[in-house]
């Protein structure tokens, strides 16, 4: 049983943290859950929002009706009433507003009468509502209980309980209240341990397991999370991160310190990463590894910070003057932002040049269920690569002379550690002759130009990984092709459109630049409905395809006003447009 | 011992005269005097005459970009605190592309050594101002006299909390030499500015010139009073250019403040492996 509980109030008082809190109980129930939040640019005023999607099967999406709206506010009615079926169920309090509506049922819980009479915080009105949610749910109060005791253990034993007895007043009224409406959609059940976490808190985790040791950003709405999340854990894993006074100096900090020989990444969103971009052409021609986080907002300029889009792909293809090889990844959920971060890091040691993880909004800031066996075994096969490495026999530039730019097969020139002894280079923004010396002649430019473009040969051959496909492609009616978040909604879509008879596929790209031509035009050999998604105005990633491959998408589902796609907004798509 | 010789690359291309000469010198003379051989330390070049040192000076080193090469050097000196790091830069690199970054290197007090050749013209692109040209000077893209008046390198770094603030002069090449020695052993954020003469584009401020304006701090100076340094700072507007430590106090380094690099060097720490630890925010 699938369904949506979405909780709902003004900005600056917790509803975030508490539909955190109900995510990880419907995960320790033993359910699966996707998240979403809504929220403004402003820290007070302005209306919060959060809803989960929860069941016994993987959620990769939200789904458009809501089952549950939990209103701590007047406004979280208002917003989200459009919404509602006849077999939602709203929470509120009648003493705060009335509802006139009867068309959905409602539960009526005094939140300000409780928290008067126990003289309670107006954040304890969480407390109350997810207390009567679990209620009405089915569930008990066990891991809620425990989530308290766990988030005031420094405060002691008084405020633990106290914090309690908020969670059980909302749970026995609804009990005492509304038995004949109680549901069992979270009772708990067994499943395997899972964790709950963003695209952002992946991109960081897996940093830290691929060896990271500089982290460097300033902050910028949605890749804040990761800055943070990672300064916090700095005493544990002994990362070093630098909030610098500039985008500018974040990249350079970073390249800086990769060049000393540790590995290094910063995060931003498309504003910051355009004052960056100058410097990703830096660590193209000196051949400086490093990882950047760009998770995509609404553009352009300050655009709309908490909102989503993948406007940002093209940009992020084609940043840095000049030519020079890079690699962009962009994830479609939680398990390939691991993944694909820990390659990352790989790829751009092995390759000595910029690697891009392309995030969103949608991607960055949802929550979602990942099994912690599959986090445990990516840690733990996981092998740090540094690519190769010149190793200094002891006897010093004079019988052993290194180059820095070594005109190799490959590309790819062997990298030494600044401090070895007997030796010394430099990493050069000029244009560099095999040693690293500066120069303009013309021999030497043509060879370090088709040294550095055989990088990318390379990887084609070694490390680009043709995009995956979902559903059959031989029997599908209508293929799909997208590329980074809408991977998600695009798949719900494809369950609800099988239900409706429609055989459907999805060509879902990752890793988007560069592209091996001949992997992809096999995908997209027959005469089938092809329809593009993506969450940008300009079909960005079609403009990409076509250029690398000269497939041409006519059909185009795009969605650029800021929210992620709903599935059945793709399934309406298909249906109006036979 | 390592050897001037060592430090040597290509034989520099600096017009005759230049001052970046008897800079380019200076530093080699003193990473000699300080026991340094090319392998033992980080370079950080900037864009311009002076950082084109890069093909003339051995080390390792980054020819950045224009502007950036103080924040290459602080993430250098963060991934590897037990090598020194020397940022080589212009006035126009460092005071104008590149401000923002030199008044927060000041306030983290990071471990690096940043050599500015201040000549108030950016030689390289033929002579146009640079953020120290004196108000009126007249070049190529001020044509009717520079609006502006000068960036004052020294009461800048001074008031963003530098611990270690010296000048000098081309033409004192011992001085040169004692200043770098002085700013490469300070525990700290240190700046060297040193006055140059620009003698292809900049008919002001020639060597006469700066020999009537400059003069040396005496011993008696006190180097501890940040009121005293900027007092002489200040003077900077009325021509009159102190050469010397002009402040030197001691402060925690920003390596020195990261617990998690108490015992090693970031580059020589064993890899973090206990993933599982961090797991627990997200149960």
């Amino acid at each position: 049983m699938k369904f949506t509980w979405k909780i709902g109030g003004e900005a600056g008082f917790g509803i975030l943290t508490s539909g955190v809190v109900f995510s990880k109980i419907a995960n320790r129930n033993g359910y699966f859950t996707f998240d979403y939040i809504e929220y403004p640019s402003l820290i007070r005023g302005g209306h919060n929002a959060l809803e989960v999607v929860a069941s016994e099967e993987e959620v990769r999406a939200l789904q458009k009706d809501i089952d549950f709206l939990v209103c701590l506010n007047q406004d979280t009615f208002k917003f989200h009433q459009h919404r509602l079926t006849p077999k939602s169920y709203v929470l509120y309090d009648s003493d705060e507003f009335t509802i006139q509506e009867t068309n959905f049922i409602k539960i009526a819980i005094p939140f300000k009468k409780i928290l008067s009479d126990l003289k309670g915080q107006l954040v304890m009105k969480n407390t109350i509502a997810i207390g009567a949610s679990l209620s009405i749910l089915g569930s008990d109060l066990i891991q809620l209980n425990k989530i308290i005791e766990e988030q005031f253990a420094r405060k002691g034993q008084e405020v633990i309980d106290f914090n309690k007895k908020f969670a059980q007043l909302g749970f026995d009224y609804v009990k005492q209240n509304y038995t004949q409406h109680i549901t069992s959609y979270l009772s708990p059940r067994k499943s395997d341990q899972k964790v709950v976490m963003t695209g952002n808190d992946a991109f960081a985790l897996a940093s830290v397991i691929s060896d990271c040791r500089v982290y460097s950003a300033y902050p910028m709405t949605p890749s804040s999370t990761v800055l943070t999340t990672l300064a916090a854990w700095q005493k544990t894993t002994g990362m070093v991160v630098r909030h610098a006074e500039d985008e500018i100096s974040v990249i350079n900090t970073a390249l800086g310190a990769s060049f000393a020989g540790v590995r290094a990444a910063v995060g931003t969103s498309g504003g910051g990463f355009a004052l960056m971009v100058e410097s990703v052409s830096l660590a193209g021609i000196a051949e400086i590894p490093i990882v950047i986080f760009l998770s995509q907002r609404a553009g352009p300029a300050t655009g709309m910070p908490t909102w989503t889009e993948q406007g940002d792909i093209l940009f992020a293809v084609h940043a840095g003057h000049g030519e020079f090889p890079k690699m962009v990844f962009a994830p479609g959920d939680i398990e390939e932002m691991l993944e694909l971060t820990a390659k990352a890091f790989n790829i751009a040691e092995i390759y000595q040049t910029p690697v891009i993880i392309l995030s969103d909004m949608f991607l960055s800031e949802s929550h979602k269920s990942v099994s912690q066996d599959f986090i445990n075994k990516l840690a733990k096969n996981y092998k740090v690569d540094n690519g190769k490495v010149f190793k200094p026999n002891g006897l010093g530039s004079l019988q052993e002379r290194y180059l820095r730019y070594k005109l190799t097969e490959d590309g790819i020139s062997p990298r030494l550690i600044p401090g070895a002894k007997g030796h010394f280079y430099q990493a050069n923004s000029y244009e560099h002759v095999e040693d690293g010396h500066t120069t303009e002649d013309a021999q030497a430019r043509k060879q370090q130009v088709e040294k550095r473009n055989k990088k990318w040969d390379t990887y084609l051959s070694r490390d680009f990984e043709a995009p995956k496909t979902f559903g059959d492609l031989d029997s599908a009616e209508i293929v799909f092709v997208s590329w980074g978040s809408t991977k998600g909604p695009v798949l719900e879509a494809q369950k609800l459109l099988k239900q409706d008879g429609i055989a459907t596929a999805l060509i879902h790209f990752t890793h988007v630049y560069p592209m091996k031509t001949e992997d992809i035009l096999p995908l997209f050999k027959d005469n089938k409905r092809y329809v593009l998604v993506e969450n940008n105005s300009h079909s960005q990633f079609g403009k990409l395809l076509r250029m690398e491959t000269g497939i041409d998408i006519k059909e185009k589902l795009l969605k650029y006003d800021g929210r992620p796609f709903w599935p059945e907004e793709i399934v309406n798509f298909i249906n109006s447009t036979k | 011992m390592s050897t001037i010789q060592d430090f040597s690359g290509y034989t520099p291309t600096w017009c005759p005269g230049c001052g970046d000469w008897a800079i380019g010198a200076g530093i080699k003379n003193a990473f000699v005097q300080l026991g340094f051989d090319p392998s033992s330390l980080m370079v950080v070049f900037g864009i311009g005459c002076s950082g084109n040192m890069n093909d003339f000076l051995n080390a390792y080193a980054i020819h950045a970009l224009h502007g950036r090469g103080l924040p290459n050097a602080i993430g250098a000196k963060i991934a590897n605190h037990s090598m020194p790091v020397v940022a080589i830069v212009g006035d126009g690199d460092c005071y104008g592309e590149g401000g923002n970054h030199l008044i927060h290197a000041c306030r983290g007090n990071h471990e690096i050594t940043v050599i500015v050749h201040d000549n108030g013209v950016y030689g390289l692109t033929t002579g146009q101002v640079a953020p120290t040209a004196q108000k009126g000077f007249k070049s190529k893209s001020t044509p009717a006299g520079i609006i502006e008046i000068p960036v004052n390198p020294l009461t800048l770094t001074l008031s963003q909390g530098a611990t270690f603030v010296a000048q000098s002069f081309a033409g004192e090449m011992k001085q040169v030499v004692e200043m770098i020695k002085l700013g490469m052993q300070h525990k700290g954020f240190s700046l060297v500015n040193i006055l140059q003469p620009c003698v292809t584009f900049n008919k002001i401020n020639t060597y006469q010139y700066y020999l009537k304006h400059i003069y040396k701090l005496g011993s008696e100076y006190q180097k501890d009073n940040l009121q005293l340094a900027l007092q002489k700072a200040i003077e900077m507007s009325d021509e009159k250019f102190p050469l010397g430590v002009l402040y030197q106090v001691q402060r925690p380094t920003f390596t020195d403040q990261l617990p998690q690099l108490s015992q090693s060097p970031l580059v020589r720490q064993p890899r973090f492996t206990e993933i599982e630890t961090l797991l627990g925010d997200f149960v």
